[in-house]
Formats: C-alpha cells, sequence, structure tokens
C-alpha cells in the first residue's frame, strides 16, 4: 500500500506539470520558466499579446523595469544612451543619427551620453515629426511616434537623445529638466514598452560605434575620446 | 505479463515506469524545442527516436527481470 501511495504521488506530480505545459502552451510552463533567458521565457508573441489586452505578467514587470547601476568608462568619450541594437548611422543635414533599436528584453532606463547642461526637452505627441522627418530611416516603420527630445550641450557640442516610442505604448519618463547639469551616465529617463533611443550628433564626431552592435546605457563608447574644446 | 501492470498491491514496475518516463521524456521535449535552434522535424524526430530507445529499454530490462 506505501508503495502505491508513492507511485500515485509521483505520477500526480507528473501529472500536474504536464496540465500546467498544456495550460500554459505554447509559451513556457511556469515550472521551467525561471531557467529560461528572458526572450524564451516571455516569448515576444506573448508580449504583444499583453500588450494588446494591456494587461502583463508581473515577473515580466518586475524584469521589464530593472535599473541596473552602470559603469562609464573614465575619460569624455560619448556614451550610448541606451541598451539596444544600432540599427543605422546616417548622417543627414550635418547630424549623425544613430538609431539604437530597443527589443522588449533590453534594459529601457536611458542615460546621458555626455557631460553638459540640458539645454532642452522637448516633448511632443504623435505629429511631432510631421513635416520635419517623416521620412528618416529610423522612422519609417513607425506610424506618428510619440517622442521626447533631451538636448544637451558639452565640450563636443550640442548633442540630443529622442526617445521614440509607439502610439500603443505612448510614456516616456524624463528626470531631467532645462538647465540642469548632468554627468556621462546620468539616468535621464525611461521609455515604457518603448522602442527606439536616436543619438543625434554633430557629423564632425568620428563614431566607434558600429551598425549591428548591441550597446550599453552609459558604458558602450560610441564616439572615442576627444580633447577638450 | 500481469506484474507489469499490477503487482502485490501496487502499480507493476512496468507500468510506473513507461509511465514516468514517457511524461519527463514529453517536459524534456518542450525544454529542447524552447532552447535549442534546431528545426522542430529534425527535433521531433530526435525525441521520437529517443523514446523508443528509452521505452526498448525498459521493457527489455523488465522482460530480463522476468516479473
Amino acid at each position: 500500500m506505501f508503495l502505491l501511495i508513492i507511485q500515485l504521488i509521483i505520477l500526480s506530480v507528473l501529472a500536474g506539470a504536464l496540465t500546467l505545459w498544456g495550460c500554459y502552451f505554447p509559451y513556457p510552463s511556469p515550472l521551467i520558466r525561471w531557467g529560461l533567458p528572458p526572450n524564451k521565457r516571455w516569448p515576444e508573441a506573448q508580449i504583444r499579446h499583453w500588450l494588446e489586452m494591456g494587461g502583463f505578467q508581473q515577473a515580466f514587470l518586475n524584469y521589464f523595469y530593472r535599473d541596473p547601476e552602470r559603469a562609464p568608462p573614465p575619460g569624455n568619450s560619448i556614451l550610448a544612451p541606451a541598451d539596444g541594437l544600432v540599427t543605422s548611422a546616417a548622417l543627414r543635414d550635418g547630424v549623425r543619427y544613430l538609431v539604437i533599436a530597443l527589443s522588449f528584453w533590453d534594459m529601457h532606463v536611458q542615460r546621458s551620453p555626455v557631460s553638459g547642461t540640458v539645454i532642452k526637452v522637448e516633448s511632443k505627441g504623435k505629429d511631432f515629426m510631421d513635416g520635419e522627418g517623416r521620412e528618416f530611416a529610423f522612422l519609417r516603420e513607425k506610424y506618428c511616434p510619440v517622442q521626447k527630445r533631451v538636448v544637451f550641450s558639452s565640450d563636443s557640442g550640442e548633442i540630443a537623445v529622442r526617445l521614440i516610442t509607439s502610439l500603443a505604448a505612448r510614456r516616456i519618463e524624463i528626470w531631467v529638466k532645462d538647465g540642469e547639469t548632468v554627468t556621462r551616465g546620468q539616468r535621464i529617463g525611461r521609455i515604457l514598452l518603448g522602442s527606439t533611443v536616436v543619438l543625434e550628433l554633430p557629423e564632425t564626431l568620428n563614431l566607434s560605434a558600429l551598425v549591428g552592435e548591441h550597446v550599453k546605457a552609459g558604458e558602450t563608447v560610441v564616439v572615442e575620446e576627444m580633447s577638450s574644446a | 505479463m500481469n506484474a507489469f501492470w499490477w503487482t502485490y498491491g501496487h502499480l507493476g514496475w512496468g507500468f510506473f515506469a513507461l509511465s514516468v518516463f514517457t511524461a519527463i521524456w514529453w517536459l524534456f521535449f518542450d525544454l529542447c524545442w524552447r532552447l535549442l535552434a534546431i528545426r522542430i522535424g529534425r527535433l521531433l524526430a530526435l525525441m521520437a527516436v529517443g523514446w523508443v530507445i528509452g521505452i526498448g529499454c525498459i521493457l527489455f530490462g523488465f522482460y530480463l527481470a522476468g516479473w
């Protein structure tokens, strides 16, 4: 009788595991989720489903809102403002646009690329790009994105960081104000479920970041150290 | 062969082993599917072969034990 009970307990545990598997399929069961890398733990299809439904798994939100410390390298090199993949570095009208695409699993806190002063924080809605640059490569696949643009005055000249999100998410937090002094790597804001950060640089600066490179906010150097102006 | 299904007041070890192995193998397949960059057809074939070998070993062991 004792053996039968042990056998039934083991089979019940396995049946429970299979039931959980069936309930969550095609997404991972809670039993294995903890051991999977983030992009497998919360597959893109599942996150998009949550976006449509307007509700998210708390564990995913906890992961998404993470804000780890970063250690900027010494010197006055220009740093990446966001975690993500560099998708283009186009030059247009004297400005180099370094486009960083954020995935759902990238850390979404943005950091200042330079030490300097915040000249202005532009906060616009869906019409921000109308007539100005809808044709920009980094916006081709985005319909009327919501943006905030933080402009810095630094030794390297005027540098701006655009935080872009979609109409679906449309939430951007900016944590710096006009006239505020910032240091390299300082937190400047966060895109909530957003997608793109663009670093605008003077064309005279030589980029060290390459298209296809995965960069880290406040740590990856995108323009090598230069002598002070 | 009755001992395969039921023996001395508990489930037969043959049936028990088959059930446990099949359930664990199914969950293992799911894990491999999520972690490995492999075509689903190839993975299905590999896992099916593995399952057949596992079941074969269990049945063979059961046969050798003469239960």
